[in-house]
């Protein structure tokens, strides 16, 4: 054997397919990014509702008062990685 | 192409594919950004509405969903009903400050229709008079007080 190319896959681990705030596919990245992985992560709100890094934050941002999760509206936490 | 223009495209497919019952959206309305939408919607069947069909009009901001549309109702049929005012403006609070980027035009759309089935007297809103005399253009200026959830 002359060598050999090695293959690999991943797949975030998430309880939906899509966001809920770009509905963009979870194995992909937010409108704003150009490669989905590491550079534009999922994030888990102590709710276990799953967003996109970028997408969580920018709603965080737009909110003056308080910051609910968009899905069930208790107040966001995150989650301990 | 813009995460709004990304995101209204995503719903838009959606919308045509698989329309919700009494929900249809006026194709022939859509901007070339998207950034206003006319949809169609029906009464739903054994309600007060029954039959009449209505038009809503969406606005999109560039920070759309973080920034919930601007909706009322247009055209020359506007629902007599307590929480719609003769101007087409709607008092509903997910249109404003209980807006979520979760939600969608779908699912304002479905509550609009869902708050006029539940009406059980077409009338106006009590202060109908002075509201629309005051108002502004935009109903999102408005401070609306949500007096009642029962409609």
């Amino acid at each position: 054997m002359e060598g050999w190319t090695g293959v690999a896959t991943w797949k975030w681990i998430a309880n939906d397919d899509n966001c809920g705030i770009c509905r963009m596919a979870f194995d992909g990245c937010c409108p704003d990014c150009k490669l989905p992985g590491d550079d534009c992560p999922l994030v888990w709100g102590q709710c276990s509702h799953v967003f996109h890094m970028h997408c969580i934050v920018k709603w965080l941002q737009s909110q003056s008062t308080n910051s609910p999760c968009p899905m069930c509206r208790q107040e966001w936490k995150w989650k301990a990685g | 192409m813009t995460s709004m223009e990304k995101r209204l495209q995503k719903e838009l497919q959606a919308m045509t594919k698989d329309p919700p019952a009494g929900v249809s959206v006026n194709t022939n309305s859509l901007s070339s950004s998207l950034s206003e939408w006319i949809v169609d919607i029906e009464g739903a069947p054994s309600t007060l509405y029954e039959g009449e069909r209505f038009q809503l009009g969406f606005k999109f901001t560039s920070r759309y969903p973080f920034d919930s549309p601007q909706v009322m109702f247009i055209g020359p049929n506007i629902p007599v009903h307590p929480h719609v005012y003769s101007n087409g403006h709607i008092c509903l609070s997910i249109l404003t400050e209980d807006w979520s980027p979760a939600l969608s035009v779908q699912s304002v759309c479905l509550s609009i229709v869902s708050m006029l089935s539940s009406c059980k007297e077409k009338k106006l809103p009590p202060d109908n008079a002075i509201y629309v005399r005051t108002c502004s253009k935009d109903p999102k200026k408005t401070r609306w007080w949500y007096h009642d959830n029962s409609v």
